[in-house]
């Protein structure tokens, strides 16, 4: 208890209260650091110094065109007069309760205010609301915007499955224009679906130089002997081999069957996709399409594509961890202190290889792979090499010191018995060093599987490689079912791994 | 009959674990070596069965020169010294029994063990040595899944694979509660009572010093500063007790019955 009072005299105010609230008002925490609280005061005016720093570049950030540092602060405030005010009205506040903290300080009770490291946190948290443009009534408005990707991705398995497709069609040619011998409408052959047009021939849709369409001649078409009460879609091609959908109105054009099998309907003759070098009369079809849905379900090719990448994916995995292990252990016994603190030789070499793989290890696989890539191109071997260089630099860090931890005690003990070296280890070093290494090894394994999920964005194969060109297809159905397979792998991984874990150690 | 001869041993850091140590131990003799933590009590020990190096000096044992020996020689001597430690030394994942085993490999052919084969006489061996300690029943548990008291007990049965002729006790009972002490060293002295094995043991209670001791020497920085018989250290007073351990000691119980000044 004595030592604590003098300790407390020792650290009595320089100045009376007054002058160090005075000091803070001049430079905040200046009052603080003559109330020998040097700590404090030096948190102060970091504090504010930074405060102010970052309010004046968001203030510019919202004003960059205008010219005066004041017409910058009353178009800031303009924009965002929430945040603008809230930030100069607290660096205030936390200005004034400065001089009240050194005041207080001062004084011979000698207790500061604490709401100023509060006001301090409040400060930069409304800063940091800012500088990373977070923006709630946005995430709020927008977010039935996901609905339709979101609900692809949780339940994409419609896209999983598949039927075989059956297409009964007729055609019926189309003069485009009109010449002096307009095509014959094709021959009647019994039982087989028949399309007529009426007429033969006709204009295409055109824009004229207002950009506005000039409809094309409307043909009436006759089909019989087409499947009873069926959905018929009508095509068009043109002479060079393009088929479309014709639409109109937007909508592309259907017709029911009758009972009978047979329809008709109008339709007008779709706008030029020629080019206009393309003169005379060219011969086009228009046809009508009956497509249905035969046979069993079968699996669908995002299916199928995403077991075949997930079985490549565990495999990816599997032998970076592989070649990881192979690597790592001789490396671990350089980087392993107790084994290298022999000479200084030994010793640099010790620090060479613990330097060099922190090193490897801090750069994330996916840079990794970006390098590999490269280097062996696009595919599952980049992946590879990307995380057995990885796994090579977090493995060897992990078995050294594994090997560091051994107890001596059994090696002393075993020597002791007369055991020859072999012996020695056998019965001393291996059981000690098992259980660490397989545990380690296949921790890896489970990161490994996990990450080969992810180097396929970047080019390294495995699942990630199809996800990513799902999502940027906007096939989320697709990239649903990718993503469903990764996380039942991870989750089995996770448990087998922890399991195996747990058994031995 | 085992001779040490002038032994120092100085690290390479130059500390002098050991000056000129000279003693002699009778076959049959419970030597008990006392002295401060530091004093080079477990440097002696180790260096009677070359764990540690001596720097210079001589062990004759049977006749035999222990510092000299070599590879295979020193490893025929080695299996004849028995060595229990403080922390009991065992292989903490693996069975008791395979601890227990591991005494044996000194006798055995170098590959089989490496594989853990072993010779079926000496597996039951193993399970007498157990069994006469008491704790045949935990031959097949992991060897960390015992009580401090039963793996020392283990320890003992590792030393007792030896078939030797000494046994080497590093402070046996100091990470034991004090009520084990006894028992811990019961079993030491029914070794010394009825196979007339040798025992050197470093220990730190007076009362089981007195209790145990044949003959005591005593340690402080690395010399010896006291020998005594059995009926001298039975006589010993505090104040002789306290030029050996120093000034700041305080004598305490090691256990039940035993009595002690505060």
């Amino acid at each position: 208890m004595v030592t604590r009072t003098t300790q407390e005299e020792s650290k009595r105010s320089l100045v009376s209260p007054p002058v160090a609230a005075g000091a803070s008002v001049v430079l905040p925490g200046l009052g603080q650091l003559l109330a020998r609280k040097l700590w404090r005061g030096v948190l102060i005016l970091g504090s504010v110094i930074s405060v102010l720093g970052l309010l004046a570049w968001r203030i510019d950030a919202l004003a960059r065109r205008e010219p005066t540092a004041m017409a910058k602060l009353a178009r800031a405030f303009e924009r965002r007069p929430v945040f603008v005010g809230l930030m100069i009205g607290a660096t205030v506040f936390l200005w004034l309760l400065n001089a009240l903290d050194a005041y207080r300080l001062a004084h011979p009770e000698h207790r500061g205010v604490f709401w100023v490291f509060l006001l301090i946190l409040v400060l930069f948290f409304t800063l940091g609301w800012q500088i990373s443009e977070i923006d709630m009534r946005k995430a709020v408005t927008e977010l039935p915007d996901t609905w339709p990707l979101f609900s692809r991705v949780m339940w994409p398995w419609e896209a999983a499955v598949t039927r075989r497709t059956e297409t009964v069609s007729a055609r019926a040619p189309i003069q485009s224009p009109c010449a002096e011998d307009p095509p014959e409408p094709p021959e009647r052959t019994s039982g087989e679906p028949y399309l007529r047009a009426e007429p033969t021939c006709g204009d295409l849709s055109e824009l004229d130089e207002n950009n506005d369409i000039i409809p094309g001649t409307t043909l009436t078409l006759i089909g019989e002997n087409f499947e009873p009460s069926t959905e018929t879609q009508i095509w068009w091609e043109d002479p060079i081999g393009n088929e479309f959908r014709i639409r109109q109105e937007g909508e592309y054009v259907t017709v029911m069957t009758d009972d009978a099998g047979s329809f008709q309907l109008e339709v007008r003759m779709p706008y030029r996709l020629l080019p206009p070098s393309a003169e005379g009369p060219q011969v086009h079809y228009v046809e009508a399409r009956q497509v249905s849905d035969v046979g069993p379900p079968i699996p669908a090719e995002p299916l199928l594509l995403s077991i075949e990448r997930m079985i490549e994916t565990i495999f990816l995995g599997m032998m970076a961890t592989f070649f990881g292990i192979i690597f790592a252990v001789p490396i671990s016994f350089l980087a392993a202190r107790n084994l290298m603190s022999g000479t200084w030789f030994s010793m640099g070499i010790y620090y060479v290889t613990r330097g060099v793989m922190n090193i490897v290890r801090s750069i994330e696989p996916l840079i990794w792979v970006t390098i590999a890539v490269q280097w062996v191109g696009l595919g599952p071997f980049p992946g590879i090499i990307a995380l057995t260089i990885h796994t090579i630099a977090a493995l060897g860090k992990l078995y050294s010191e594994a090997i560091e931890g051994i107890d001596p005690g059994p090696i002393e003990a075993i020597q002791a018995t007369g055991a020859t070296r072999l012996q020695t280890i056998a019965f001393a070093v291996v059981p000690q060093m098992i259980p660490p290494f397989v545990s380690f090894s296949i921790y890896r394994w489970d990161i490994n599987v996990r990450m080969s999920t992810v180097v396929g964005l970047v080019g390294g194969g495995g699942i990630g490689f199809i996800l990513i060109q799902y999502i940027r297809l906007l096939n989320f159905r697709a990239a649903g079912i990718a993503v469903w397979f990764i996380a039942i792998t991870v989750a089995i991984l996770d448990y087998v791994s922890a399991e195996i874990r747990e058994r031995f150690v | 009959m085992l001779e040490v001869k002038n032994l120092t041993k100085i690290y390479d850091d130059g500390t002098v674990a050991l000056r000129d140590v000279s003693f002699t131990v009778e076959e049959g003799d419970f030597l008990i070596i006392i002295g401060l933590s530091g004093s080079g009590k477990s440097t002696l020990l180790r260096c009677i069965n070359r764990l540690i190096e001596p720097t210079e000096g001589q062990i004759l044992w049977n006749g035999e020169d222990i510092t000299a020996a070599d590879g295979k020689k020193l490893r025929r001597i080695r299996r004849r010294i028995g060595m229990v430690f403080q922390h009991f030394n065992l292989v903490r994942r693996s069975t008791v029994m395979e601890n227990v085993l591991g005494g044996r490999l000194g006798y055995v052919r170098q590959w089989p063990s490496v594989l853990r084969q072993f010779p079926k006489q000496d597996r039951q061996k193993a399970r007498a040595a157990l069994e006469r300690l008491g704790i045949a029943d935990q031959a097949h548990k992991r060897a960390d899944e015992l009580s401090g008291g039963q793996q020392q007990r283990v320890g003992i049965a590792r030393a007792l694979m030896q078939d030797p002729e000494m046994i080497l006790a590093d402070e046996p009972v100091a990470s034991l509660d004090p009520v084990l002490a006894h028992s811990i060293l019961n079993r030491l002295e029914e070794l010394n009572r009825q196979e007339d094995m040798t025992i050197l043991c470093s220990l730190h209670y007076l009362d089981l010093i007195q209790e145990y001791a044949s003959r005591v020497i005593g340690l402080r920085a690395g010399e010896i500063v006291y020998r005594g018989s059995r009926e001298q250290i039975r006589a010993m007073t505090d104040e002789e007790f306290k030029d050996i351990y120093g000034e700041e000691a305080v004598r305490v119980s090691a256990g039940p019955g035993e009595g002690g000044l505060s």
